[in-house]
């Protein structure tokens, strides 16, 4: 195992933290009564606080307290979280994380500044009689409302002392919950030649008398759930006391139980034995918002635990699986070659084994390209902050609505993806959004409304980004266009091809140029870092009504499904998304010369020779072969010698010296070893047309 | 060309890999040098630069194949026993890209020395002077030292 920096590890699962605490708060702007995402917020926070104070974060521990005091009251139900807490709660969120990632860029009196905001928050709508509030305040958590404390029954594993656990802790930690009437439970005890000092053998029976929630209970032994059997069952009413004293021991902050372990746990913080591996489960916990569990009993919570196990992640540097991912692409080309040759002979166990080999490889590359899958739902995340600092910023209320979080798309494919989002999410707040005055003058509703989603389509996935904003204005990008001079005045063009200019470098129509944008750099970038993607971006706009980005992307950028064909001497590949259907040339179709067009089922679908685009020599074949593909909206026609079959198509990308042949993606290897190249098919359409128009011209 | 030369000056004899394109002699750059391999089926790339026509699979990467005989101006010969793919690594903006180049013969690995080193003639060359790093002495005849980087952007 390589031995990992244990801070790194720290910075790492902080950051997942963050994104936990991020969501969670603002989450909680939307739904201030979401009990589930108070508590998941303040677990993140819990976590933080814990294992900072564990890797030598001080500063981090400490101002994480002071936030966690704050906003415990938050969490008791006692104040709502407003908009303006939650804005000062993110930037307390910043805050930690600017001091965790980069101390030297912070100062304290940022940190107290925030701190004093929350405490203003905090205790400004402070009621001058909480009790009176809390038992308001109860009736939220139903079930709970009526119990005056817990029964609790501590079974520790033997082998707890020796992980540096230390239970006497724990329970004194539970007394800081409320009153404890603790009994320990002797039976286990053996004689005392039979007797390990380093085993623990009691057992604890508790009573404890506080209107505290589960939760709170559960957070005393987080680090040890799972070498313990905690039963835990309401206590009988009777039993219960006056809350108003209670109401105070609450308000003691229980101490992290951390410190005590944490000089055991420093060393081996990387290695993977159970309480080794406590930073990791409690992210998991954090993450998973639910994490309500009735009063259950021991057996039950083994049952989770070791569910809990069953989806355990592990975490792999991202290189070492791009690296796999080369090698299982050159097994594929191996493969390939080893099916080919076997095809070829007639030795029957050999052509066993190459379909062996070949169903293994292919079931290898489906598991190492779903390795590398990360759902989307991440890189949302992000951008819900921005949008709410965006419409604060604008001061245009924005509801901004997700979907598809779970769909996967390559992890490098996700990280390309975030400044482009960025962009178009920025677009359709500033530009696309109108100001309230006139939505109200449309008859819309005050709040605008950002749509993002993913969603599956064949081998592709379709991003989008939707508002509800004014749409596009075609006259004023037209006017633009022919200032600028990329078209003549009153040139003919549809408003599809209108709207193109708005990936023209340095097109913008703001006549003001805001921080935010109009400086006409953005959209021109946005296409490119998505074509090199191998995907597309499709703009449809309705005026008034809003406008929809969709960006189509390939599902991975190492290996596609690519249907292999002939064209004279050369064999190449074309994409399988693109590819509709494949129909023979007629002859009637072949005759003519001056109209490209085929009748398929009724529909006008123009096709290209790929022989005169190829250049290729000898004599066509007989029957040609037409590959009707789709790109974006047009359906077009390839007209190949021959379709030879579907092929596992490992891309490899072209060299510099090619990058001025923007007819090819890519170029693959062929199971005899040759290159063969991959037609980028949209590309390929826009040379034609672009050649079609030559000619017309020069024909005129 | 002038930087061709001081390079050469100052490491003294340098180790190069003797190639005939043609009916002449030219000296790459040892240190360009990445292996030798057997003529392999190419892939003519349609709509590519005329000194960059094909790419070829060399160990699971496709690399571009350069024919420097149509930089030069040379008519192209059909493939014999002796033609030779050279695979040479080259800068191009500032990443090292591999691109292999047909040679007709490929003779030896050797040194020229800096001693040798003639001033490209201003007149009665058919190439482009900046193709030409500079002119050698080899066995008693003149070798051209190439500049791929200048050749192949």
């Amino acid at each position: 195992m390589t031995a990992m920096d244990p801070t790194e590890v720290f910075r790492q699962e902080a950051s997942e933290l963050f994104e936990v605490l991020e969501g969670a708060l603002l989450d909680l702007g939307q739904c201030p009564d979401d009990r589930e995402l108070v508590d998941s917020a303040f677990r993140a926070l819990h976590t933080i606080k814990g294992s900072g104070a564990m890797f030598g974060f001080d500063k981090v521990a400490s101002f994480t307290h002071e936030f966690e005091t704050a906003f415990d009251r938050v969490r008791r139900g006692e104040i709502k979280p407003t908009q303006e807490l939650i804005s000062v709660a993110l930037a307390a969120k910043d805050y930690i994380r600017a001091l965790i990632e980069d101390p030297q860029s912070t100062d304290d009196i940022i940190g107290e500044a925030i701190l004093d905001d929350l405490k203003r928050f905090v205790s400004s709508d402070q009621p001058s009689a909480p009790v009176a509030e809390i038992a308001e305040a109860r009736p939220l958590a139903p079930g709970e409302s009526r119990q005056a404390g817990w029964h609790l029954y501590l079974d520790f594993e033997s082998h707890i002392l020796r992980n540096g656990s230390n239970p006497l802790d724990l329970l004194e930690d539970l007394c800081k919950l409320g009153p404890c009437f603790v009994v320990p439970v002797t039976d286990g005890v053996p004689f005392l030649d039979e007797m390990d000092p380093e085993d623990c053998y009691l057992k604890w029976d508790v009573k404890l008398h506080a209107t505290c929630d589960k939760d709170a209970i559960d957070d005393v032994f987080m680090f040890v759930q799972d070498e313990m059997k905690l039963t835990l069952s309401p206590l009988e009413q009777v039993e219960a006391r006056a809350p108003a004293p209670l109401f105070q021991l609450l308000d003691e902050e229980p101490a992290p139980p951390v410190e005590t372990v944490a000089q055991m746990m420093a060393p081996a913080a990387a290695v993977a034995p159970p309480l080794a591996a406590k930073p990791e489960r409690k992210a998991e916990v954090a993450s998973e918002p639910k994490s309500d569990i009735k009063s259950e009993t021991a057996p039950a919570r083994r049952e989770e635990a070791k569910q809990e196990r069953g989806i355990a992640t592990v975490r792999v540097q991202a290189e070492r699986l791009d690296e796999l991912m080369a090698r299982v692409g050159e097994l594929v080309i191996a493969q390939a070659r080893l099916t080919q040759l076997a095809s070829a002979g007639s030795d029957l166990s050999i052509k066993m084994i190459a379909e062996e080999i070949e169903r293994l490889a292919s079931s290898l590359r489906d598991t190492t390209m779903g390795a590398r899958m990360v759902p989307i739902g991440s890189l949302f995340g992000r951008f819900r902050r921005l949008v709410h600092d965006l419409s604060r910023d604008l001061s245009k209320p924005v509801e901004f609505v997700t979907s598809g979080e779970d769909t996967e798309l390559d992890k490098t494919m996700i990280e390309c993806l975030a400044d482009p989002l960025v962009h178009l999410i920025r677009n359709a707040i500033d530009h696309g959004i109108e100001d309230t005055a006139t939505r109200a003058a449309h008859g819309k509703t005050e709040q605008g409304r950002i749509e993002l989603a993913a969603v599956h389509s064949g081998a592709q996935v379709l991003v989008t980004v939707k508002d509800n904003g004014g749409g596009l204005n075609t006259a004023r990008i037209r006017a633009k266009a022919e200032e600028q001079g990329l078209i003549a005045t009153g040139a003919a063009l549809s408003d599809h091809e209108v709207h193109q200019f708005l990936f023209h470098p340095g097109f913008s129509t703001a006549q003001t140029i805001s921080a935010l944008s109009g400086r006409g750099v953005g959209m021109d970038v946005v296409k490119r870092t998505i074509e090199n993607m191998r995907g597309s971006i499709d703009l449809s706009t309705k005026p008034t009504q809003g406008t929809t980005v969709t960006l189509r992307l390939p599902l991975t950028l190492a290996i596609i499904e690519g249907l292999l064909i002939r064209v004279g001497e050369g064999r190449y590949i074309i994409p399988l998304s693109a590819v509709e259907e494949c129909i023979e040339l007629t002859a009637e179709d072949e005759r003519s010369c001056g109209r490209n067009f085929l009748n398929v089922r009724g529909n006008l679908v123009p096709f290209l020779r790929l022989r005169e685009i190829m250049s290729a020599s000898g004599t066509p074949d007989r029957h040609q072969k037409t590959i009707i593909i789709s790109t974006g909206e047009t359906h077009v026609g390839l007209v190949a010698d021959q379709i030879i079959g579907s092929h596992q198509t490992v891309i490899k990308s072209l060299s510099k010296l090619h990058s001025d042949v923007t007819m090819f993606s890519g170029a693959t290897i062929l199971g005899d070893g040759t290159a063969a190249l991959i037609l980028d098919v949209a590309q390929l359409v826009a040379l034609a047309q672009a050649q079609t128009e030559k000619q017309i011209s020069e024909a005129a | 060309m002038n930087d061709g030369l001081a390079g050469v000056q100052q490491s003294g004899a340098m180790q190069v890999v003797m190639i005939g394109l043609g009916e002449e002699k030219f000296a790459l750059d040892a240190g360009l040098v990445r292996e030798i391999i057997d003529p392999v089926l190419v892939t003519k790339v349609a709509g590519a630069r005329t000194f960059v026509p094909s790419v070829i699979n060399v160990r699971g990467n496709v690399i571009p194949l350069a024919d420097l005989r149509i930089r030069f101006g040379m008519p192209q010969t059909d493939a014999s026993a002796d033609t030779r793919i050279v695979v040479i690594e080259i800068q191009i903006d500032n990443e090292p890209v591999l691109v292999g180049v047909t040679a007709d013969k490929v003779y030896e690995v050797t040194e020229i020395s800096q001693t040798d080193v003639q001033q490209t003639p201003r007149v009665g060359m058919h190439w482009k002077p900046e193709f030409i790093r500079f002119i050698t002495k080899w066995r008693e005849e003149f070798v051209i030292v190439p500049n791929m980087e200048r050749i192949l952007n």
